[in-house]
């Protein structure tokens, strides 16, 4: 069963002071499975974020529908299995951290007993256990951010809506929130979450659905990823002489001198074994052997076209330096 | 109840952890505490003009706070999105807005306890009476607060601060001066003001039935079942506007 299902959403806004509307998603379809990690990329703009509210129930859809669990989120009572965590998140100032948890506890259906032990439990997963008594308004925004999943996680929710869980964050709090994620995808959990950090997005999930203009694009799995490759490794070695280069020229497709190190690409696994026997024997070094792949960027950049460079700017990168006499 | 309780209870910490109701507080201490100290030059009327001055400024400031701290509230909340906290949980649209009602009548409820405690020790200290009418007109003040704070969540539903303030303000002056339109219109107006009073009267609050200022401050009955009565209209009208602010709310989209 899917845990999550959009069905041929779409969405049109109307200007403040015009009877035009704009029409920002145009019959989105995806679902989530249990256990699976969906990332939603997209370009600002694409519609990422009103897709997530129409998820949530803050936005209603012109057309199609939302099901969580089987169950149409017009019945609220499904919210209780969701997690929710918002871009920019702004919450109540005046609470301390331990209240704001408390609040969204209750709010989640949570009552006395377990509550306390569970807000230490999550504000020790987030690294804030210091923070329970310091008022929000206090804090900063990467600690925010922590506060934020830490009431999305709170009520241990099945699916898990995350809205660019990873802005605002220095690289350990992105490694934290990319480990608390991983041990919630190793616990079964499913995730769905936009973000424009496309390697932690190719580390963590599933599957990627790439929205464009209010349309789902396209959408990859990992072993699409992969296979995408075409099945060509990069060698990496230290010393290679040029006898050995004579040697292994007949099996690599390119290769990259780099003072002492040699980046080499082998087309196919079956001639890796090859390569690396005879730079065995020779005296060099294999540093690194890897699989080389296809990654998110190049396909999201291939789907979601960037725009071209002014012409004024590309001018100015193209005029030559003044040389001073 | 207890999302309600929560929301409540959240609300009515953010209001009394705001500068304005602090504020409120220390101008209505000032202000009773200056009566304690004029009074004197009213020569045999002390009491009286400490218990009316007194009422005033809790019925005043009680409404003024409500309107500044409601108006805010619930909008900050939307704009900043706060409010998505509770809407993406399972937590109905009208629990929302109990709970916020239920919060600041809390706060502006606590300010005028407080207040009425500051006026009573002021009666005391000016060797006056403590009169049960005198707390009866407290009481009624807090309905009177916890109307205008009613319309004040209906206004915040659809509308900005700015507007929700100046038509409570509207309605507050409209509400408390009805009885006397009325009576206005029906001796010196034609047959449409007279029909449009009419219908003014029913439809705004009538904010006379929570005014006991009169009878506090010159020692007169009143009657239980005026309170009583007092208490069920007040009901019966939060009762209507919340309603009516959880139709608009329940439709309500956040872009």
């Amino acid at each position: 069963m899917d845990v999550l299902r959009v069905e041929d959403v779409s969405k049109s806004f109307r200007g403040d002071m015009s009877f035009r509307s704009r029409e920002v998603l145009h019959g989105v379809s995806f679902s989530v499975g249990v256990g699976e990690i969906l990332g939603f990329l997209g370009p600002n703009g694409a519609g990422k974020t009103t897709t997530i509210k129409i998820i949530l129930g803050l936005l209603r859809p012109d057309g199609g529908h939302v099901e969580i669990f089987g169950n149409l989120i017009s019945d609220r009572s499904v919210m209780s299995h969701v997690g929710f965590l918002p871009e920019t998140p702004y919450f109540f100032p005046h609470l301390s951290l331990r209240e704001f948890l408390s609040f969204c506890g209750r709010m989640s259906g949570m009552h006395g007993g377990p509550l306390p032990g569970r807000i230490e439990q999550v504000a020790a997963m987030v690294g804030l256990q210091g923070r329970l008594g310091q008022r929000l308004k206090g804090f900063s925004k990467g600690m925010i951010q922590r506060a934020g999943l830490a009431q999305a996680i709170l009520h241990d929710p099945e699916l898990l809506i995350l809205d660019e869980p990873f802005s605002g964050l220095d690289p350990l709090g992105r490694i934290m929130v990319r480990d608390i994620l991983v041990d919630l995808r190793a616990r079964g959990k499913t995730i769905f979450f936009s973000s424009h950090i496309l390697p932690d997005m190719e580390v963590l999930c599933n599957r990627t659905c790439i929205i464009r203009d209010g349309r789902i694009v396209r959408t990859v799995s990992l072993d699409e990823l992969i296979r995408m490759g075409g099945g060509a490794v990069e060698v990496t070695a230290r010393g290679c002489s040029e006898t050995c280069f004579e040697k292994i020229d007949r099996y690599i497709e390119s290769k990259t001198i780099s003072g002492e190190e040699v980046f080499l690409v082998v087309g196919e696994q079956r001639n890796v074994r090859e390569v690396i026997r005879h730079i065995s024997a020779s005296d060099a070094e294999i540093i690194r052997v890897a699989s080389q792949h296809l990654s998110l960027e190049n396909i999201f950049l291939n789907e979601v076209k960037p725009p071209a460079i002014p012409e004024v700017m590309r001018s100015n990168r193209e005029k030559p330096t003044p040389v001073r006499s | 109840m207890t999302k309600v309780y929560s929301i409540a209870l959240n609300t009515f910490r953010e209001s009394i952890r705001q500068k304005l109701l602090c504020v409120s507080l220390v101008f209505g201490g000032i202000f009773l505490a200056s009566t304690y100290v004029l009074s004197p030059l009213a020569v045999g009327a002390r009491e009286k003009i400490m218990t009316d001055v007194g009422l005033a400024a809790i019925s005043i400031l009680g409404v003024l706070t409500a309107v500044l701290v409601g108006s805010t509230l619930v909008h900050k909340e939307v704009e900043k999105r706060a409010v998505f906290m509770v809407l993406t949980r399972p937590v109905p649209r009208y629990q929302y807005l109990l709970g916020k009602f239920a919060g600041i009548v809390a706060a502006i409820v606590l300010m005028i306890t407080v207040m009425a405690g500051l006026m009573a020790a002021t009666v005391a200290l000016g060797r006056g009476f403590l009169r049960p009418a005198m707390f009866a007109a407290v009481y009624l003040s807090t309905l009177e607060v916890a109307v205008i704070c009613a319309v004040v969540i209906f206004f915040s539903t659809f509308t900005t601060p700015i507007l929700t303030s100046f038509f409570t303000l509207c309605l507050f002056a409209a509400g408390s001066l009805s009885n006397d339109l009325r009576v206005f219109a029906e001796k010196f107006g034609g047959s449409f003001m007279k029909i449009a009073m009419e219908v003014f009267y029913y439809i705004l609050p009538n904010l006379r039935v929570f005014n006991l200022r009169h009878e506090a401050v010159h020692d007169l009955h009143f009657s239980i079942s005026d309170l009583f009565m007092a208490t069920v209209y007040a009901a019966a009208y939060c009762s209507v506007l919340l309603f009516f602010a959880h139709l608009v709310f329940r439709r309500r989209e956040f872009s």
